[in-house]
């Protein structure tokens, strides 16, 4: 959810300086709660208020590179500031864009800025008119979200590359033993790839979340451990080969996505419920033991009440149990064995 | 004929009817099923593999030894199952370096991985094995049903390693298989997609899962289809309770009933709703039944 926090974080800094800046300055957006930011990231859709406030409070003499560290810095100020800005439920004004422009008209005599702020201008005007089609429907959530993609679009757009510093990575980020884990576990095709995407182009988790599996391939090959086994998206593969069949290099993309997921359990990145089912079969021998309902049911229809598994065989399971003690999978996952459950 | 019937989890603990269906078509095709006593989770891919794969590989290894003692072939109608057990195999009889550390693990129980069985999918002995006319003969009430065949993802890929079809993506051996019960494989848009359980995505986050079979349902719901069916019990209980989950999150109605292949199989042989545990699934078979079995009520 770092997206997210990002987001609120630029937006709300930047609304908190506004209003410090500005005597009387409406601001669009600014009470939206978290939670309807939540579902609100992925617009495209484009606003005006918050670049006019980017720009007026802009002390700057000249470069718009400039504001980039600008925005970067709000966000840490950022989180205590977020209940105030909650706080503070101020209604959205269809004339808002136009104070803004005058405003930033006003306050931008410079000469070496009024280049930007023309372009700028003339993209709000732009907007204001789109904007007042959708008139008094375009609610404060959708207000934010335009803010923010705007701000990015012009982010990337003004210093004509997608990376701020924060995200430059060094060969200090590498750990070459990572990649040589994959090399070692027998899946030198890592080394194969060049990055085509067929592989997200194809692959159903990434049309519906973070997980870029083309992305992942070339952490992995480069090294980025720490990026690779923190990301949550590494678990938001159902390994349906898709991506691999497709691969034109042959890579094994399912392999390496284990491979950094086993990685990653080792460093203690498990999620609960899947600990669990590592729970059931050291207990039961099954991930879904049997139920009363199952039970009755098997007898109904001539089965057997239990199947012929572990569930009926108890020296059966003591050695499931004894080889999950060898391989040391349960105290990776953190089984207590008093308890038959988690240690946690 | 005999085979080493492996059960897994899900469909002898939740889904029993596909297990009595799978008994009642195997005596009648004159083949042994036999049980596999003391066999464990096979063990659950998304999980074990994706946690350690030392530990996958030598449950794996524990459940294809106890074949290996019974000297016969491994059977099993689980996708999850049949993608661990035969990984698990292929990479044991290939790989001699993890062959020796799993078989170091197995002798502290006294058990060695030999790489004397084979993994195979009910599917695979269906059409390879008994063959399909002797399937047809089999069929005494033809279906008439329209339905939406789900493959699912370890059935068949990878691929290069299991074999059974030359193109994944364009298979053709459960659609033959259901056509020989006279229902109808329905084509619909992104038939291959996965189900989203797997990979422990539905342990993790079911809402994304949902989000998978939400769309799965929507195109099956495009080509107009009576039921679903599935090789594997995990895709079975996603389709069928993850379908109330869809609902309960999406505002849906969607009511396609699932039949596992062992179970359509079962209600073209006559048996019925009960025997097949299909009155305890919870989207409702019956509709979907009254119709497969209409004409040849009169």
């Amino acid at each position: 959810m770092s997206i997210i926090k990002r987001l609120r974080s630029l937006f709300v800094g930047e609304e908190d300086k506004e209003e410090r800046s500005t005597v009387g300055k409406k601001s669009v957006g600014i009470g939206v709660t978290s939670s309807k930011l939540d579902n609100a990231i992925v617009s495209g859709t484009k606003t005006t208020v918050m670049i006019s406030g980017v720009v007026e409070k802009r002390p700057i003499k000249n470069s718009i590179e400039e504001k980039l560290p600008v925005i970067e810095e709000d966000k840490h100020s950022t989180d205590e500031e977020i209940p105030k800005a909650e706080s503070e439920n101020f209604d959205a004004e269809e004339n808002q864009e136009e104070d803004s422009l005058d405003m930033i008209v006003d306050d931008q005599p410079s000469k070496d800025e009024e280049d930007v702020i023309e372009e700028e201008s003339l993209d709000i005007e732009e907007n204001s008119s789109s904007d007042e089609e959708d008139n008094n429907t375009v609610d404060e959530l959708d207000s934010t979200e335009k803010v923010d993609s705007k701000i990015k679009n012009d982010k990337k757009r003004d210093n004509m590359t997608l990376l701020t510093d924060k995200e430059l990575l060094t060969d200090a980020n590498r750990d070459s033993e990572f990649t040589a884990e994959f090399i070692d576990a027998g899946i030198e095709t890592v080394k194969h790839c060049f990055q085509c995407g067929t592989c997200g182009g194809g692959c159903p988790s990434g049309r519906r979340t973070p997980y870029k599996v083309r992305q992942i391939v070339r952490k992995c090959l480069l090294g980025l451990k720490e990026e690779v086994i923190t990301d949550d998206a590494l678990w938001m593969c159902t390994t349906c080969y898709t991506c691999q069949e497709r691969c034109p290099r042959s890579v094994k993309i399912v392999e390496i996505i284990k491979k950094a997921r086993n990685v990653a359990a080792h460093a203690g990145y498990m999620a609960k419920p899947h600990k669990m089912t590592g729970v059931f079969v050291i207990n039961t021998g099954h991930a879904v033991p049997i139920n009363d309902a199952a039970k009755s049911l098997r007898s109904k229809i001539g089965l057997s009440e239990v199947p012929a598994t572990t569930h009926a065989d108890e020296k059966a399971l003591e050695e499931v149990q004894k080889l999950c003690k060898i391989t040391a999978f349960d105290e990776l996952i953190g089984y207590d064995e008093a308890t038959g459950g988690l240690k946690e | 004929m005999e085979i080493a019937y492996f059960l897994g989890c899900i469909m002898p603990n939740r889904y029993p009817g596909i297990e009595k269906a799978t008994r009642i078509l195997f005596d009648a095709l004159d083949i042994e099923l036999k049980d596999m006593e003391g066999a464990s989770c096979c063990p659950a891919p998304g999980v074990f593999g994706s946690f350690d794969e030392e530990t996958w590989a030598t449950i794996a290894a524990r459940n294809l030894t106890l074949a290996e003692d019974m000297g016969a072939d491994i059977m099993t109608e689980c996708n999850g199952c049949f993608g661990s057990l035969f990984e698990a195999n292929h990479m044991l009889k290939e790989d001699e370096d993890k062959r020796a550390k799993i078989n170091d693990n197995l002798s502290e129980i006294g058990r060695e991985f030999k790489g004397t069985t084979n993994v195979k999918h009910l599917a695979q002995i269906l059409r390879d094995d008994v063959g399909y006319e002797k399937l047809a003969s089999l069929i005494e009430k033809p279906l008439d049903l329209n339905v939406a065949v789900h493959y699912g993802c370890h059935f068949l890929k990878p691929t290069e390693e299991i074999g059974i079809e030359d193109q994944a993506e364009n298979p053709a051996i459960l659609d033959d298989l259901v056509e020989i019960t006279g229902a109808k494989s329905v084509d619909y848009k992104d038939k291959m997609m996965c189900c989203g359980a797997g990979g422990g995505l539905r342990a993790r986050d079911l809402d994304v899962t949902a989000s998978y079979t939400k769309e799965k349902l929507d195109h099956m719901s495009e080509a107009g289809v009576d039921a679903i069916i599935d090789v594997c019990p995990f895709c079975h209980m996603q389709f069928d309770q993850g379908q109330t989950e869809v609902n309960e999150r999406y505002g849906t109605d969607f009511a396609i009933p699932v039949f596992h292949l062992a179970q359509l199989y079962g209600l073209a042989m006559g048996l019925s709703a009960e025997q097949l545990t299909l009155d305890a699934q919870k989207i409702d078979a019956a509709p979907a039944l009254a119709k497969a079995l209409g004409e040849n009520a009169k």
